[in-house]
């Protein structure tokens, strides 16, 4: 799939941007604070309505205004899209082929997106809690049953959690929220583990494709496994939770293990190694997503290259499959050497004004 | 100007406390009350006080009611064995309303919800288990909503009463009937699937 058009109004320092990308390598190119992230951050939230750098929506407001608007027309292997974000005054309204969706999970997966950025090395040496954001976005994204899922856990959590903040924590009140701890967080096991399943040949094979002759494995730390008795488990785990004040066990204390060459990559490995294989996890994620809905998504990578050596970077530019559509955004207008042959479409980004070149 | 008027304010504050309705709404009621004749606001103020003041809780199932106790539980024809149990009494209204069940309601007023601070005596369980035994009922069936606090409740409800002789249902969820499955939404229609039945 591949974006044709992109317009958007007062999304941070964007004021007017409209452009029509090509359907494989596109280039924005511009010094810093121009708006690059902001450009790829308006398509992130157009598709996940959510920002990968803030929480707080109202920054993304542009500066003095009351809200902002952004439009994608998409096509796709069998018809083309239309997805409209709005945002007015705190309230966020997303459309479909200009039909209103009330809910956030009607536009999940309508055009999916891989994103790369040089923060994303934090889900090899961040904590744990990044690594299963990673899981839940990628995984919402794809089944609506597992979103649903996620926001039920999360809610009789909360609920959980609260009773034993309270101390007021006797085991049958704790009990009456593990039969739908177990049913929600049992589907959230089931997908991660089949998730990451499939997930590891495909990261192997492009971990090798950036970094050579190393090896990448990864690993579900599931902290109830998937054919764990569950409910078991949380009865088993109560006196330390009332003791303790919370609920320790289940998936919200999930993880994956990144191992280079045998060593644990979060704490052995190099930077370098662990950019590679936080690369290596998001190009992986471009061929599942295309084994599960039939094209390739769309890739954006923000500001990668300076943060990878000229040799990795050759491997990454060669190990991205020629019908992705890709936007890169770059402080360095020169890419011959990188892009060898491909054709490329470059745009030039000035004070959150874009054109092309 | 009206912007400043504390009466006005006071107004507004009011209808905001309604469930559903939010500054806007409540600003548009507030002015079209003031806006129309005299008379309209005192018909609406009368109403609301007089039917205040008739309603009281039922003393059985704590259903709003105009007599005490309320007229499901006073009437000899419904079968008293059996009790549904909902949160609100929009829910028994509802139930009502389908016209196929002659049992009689409880009325919670809410759920376990430990972020609200709702426990089981702010519900008022307690006494609604003497009154279980006092009328001598069979059964009950859970017609909470299907949220994690609905479920938990009816969890609660179901561990209580698991030694004693009563049976402890909770209602079916499903697809809408004279509905097609387009309408029902994915959660739903997976509870459905789970919940499906054999034709006899």
């Amino acid at each position: 799939m591949d974006i044709t058009r992109f317009k958007c109004t007062a999304f941070r320092c964007l004021s007017d941007v409209d452009i029509s990308p090509s359907p494989a390598f596109n280039v924005i190119y511009g010094g810093n604070a121009q708006g690059k992230t902001s450009l790829l951050e308006a398509i992130l939230f157009a598709t996940t309505s959510k920002s990968h750098r803030t929480t707080q929506e109202s920054d993304l407001v542009g500066h003095g205004g009351e809200g902002f608007q952004i439009h994608l027309d998409v096509h796709r292997q069998d018809r083309t899209i239309q997805l409209d974000a709005n945002m007015y005054r705190g309230a966020k309204r997303f459309k479909v082929n200009g039909i209103a969706q009330s809910r956030v999970s009607d536009i999940l997966g309508k055009i999916n997106t891989v994103f790369f950025s040089p923060e994303d090395i934090t889900l090899v040496k961040g904590s744990a809690s990044q690594r299963r954001k990673f899981l839940d976005m990628e995984l919402s994204q794809l089944h609506a049953p597992y979103l649903m899922a996620l926001q039920q856990y999360r809610q009789v959590l909360r609920q959980r959690n609260e009773l034993l903040r309270r101390n007021q924590a006797d085991p049958a009140m704790l009990e009456i929220w593990e039969e739908q701890l177990a049913q929600h967080g049992g589907l959230l096991i089931e997908h991660r583990h089949e998730f990451i399943e499939e997930l590891t040949p495909l990261a192997v094979e492009a971990y090798h494709g950036i970094a050579g002759a190393e090896t990448l494995t990864l690993q579900y730390l599931a902290d109830i496994g998937p054919s764990d008795d569950f409910v078991g488990v949380l009865a088993k785990a109560r006196q330390t939770d009332i003791r303790r004040k919370v609920t320790t066990r289940g998936p919200h204390r999930d993880d994956i293990e990144f191992m280079i060459d045998g060593q644990p990559a979060r704490s052995k490995a190099s930077q370098g190694q662990q950019k590679s294989a936080a690369l290596a996890l998001k190009l992986a994620e471009l061929e599942w997503v295309k084994q599960r809905v039939g094209e390739y998504p769309v890739l954006m990578l923000d500001e990668v290259l300076a943060e990878l050596d000229p040799e990795r970077s050759q491997q990454l530019f060669k190990a991205i499959p020629h019908e992705v559509q890709c936007i890169i955004t770059t402080t360095q207008p020169q890419l011959d050497d990188l892009l060898q042959d491909r054709p490329v479409m470059v745009f030039q980004i000035e004070q959150g004004k874009v054109t092309a070149t | 100007m009206l912007l400043n008027s504390p009466s006005v304010e006071q107004l507004i504050e009011a209808f905001r406390r309604l469930p559903g309705v939010g500054k806007r709404s409540a600003e548009r009621m507030a002015i079209h009350l003031l806006s129309e004749p005299e008379e309209v606001a005192a018909e609406f103020a009368q109403a609301v006080h007089v039917a205040r003041s008739r309603i009281v809780h039922c003393g059985v199932c704590r259903n709003l009611a105009e007599s005490d106790p309320c007229s499901v539980c006073a009437d000899e024809r419904r079968d008293h064995s059996v009790v549904c149990v909902v949160e609100q009494p929009t829910g028994a209204m509802a139930i009502e309303k389908g016209g196929s069940y002659n049992g009689t309601y409880h009325v919670l007023h809410g759920v376990l919800n430990p972020l609200d601070g709702v426990g089981p005596q702010e519900l008022h369980l307690d006494s609604f288990f003497e009154r279980l035994q006092r009328d001598g009922v069979r059964e009950i069936i859970v017609a909470t909503n299907a949220t994690a606090e609905g479920e938990a409740t009816a969890m609660y409800l179901s561990r209580q009463l698991a030694q004693s002789e009563i049976q402890v249902t909770r209602i079916a969820h499903g697809v809408p009937m004279g509905g097609g499955l387009e309408f029902a939404d994915d959660v739903t229609l997976s509870h459905a699937m789970q919940g499906r039945t054999k034709i006899d």
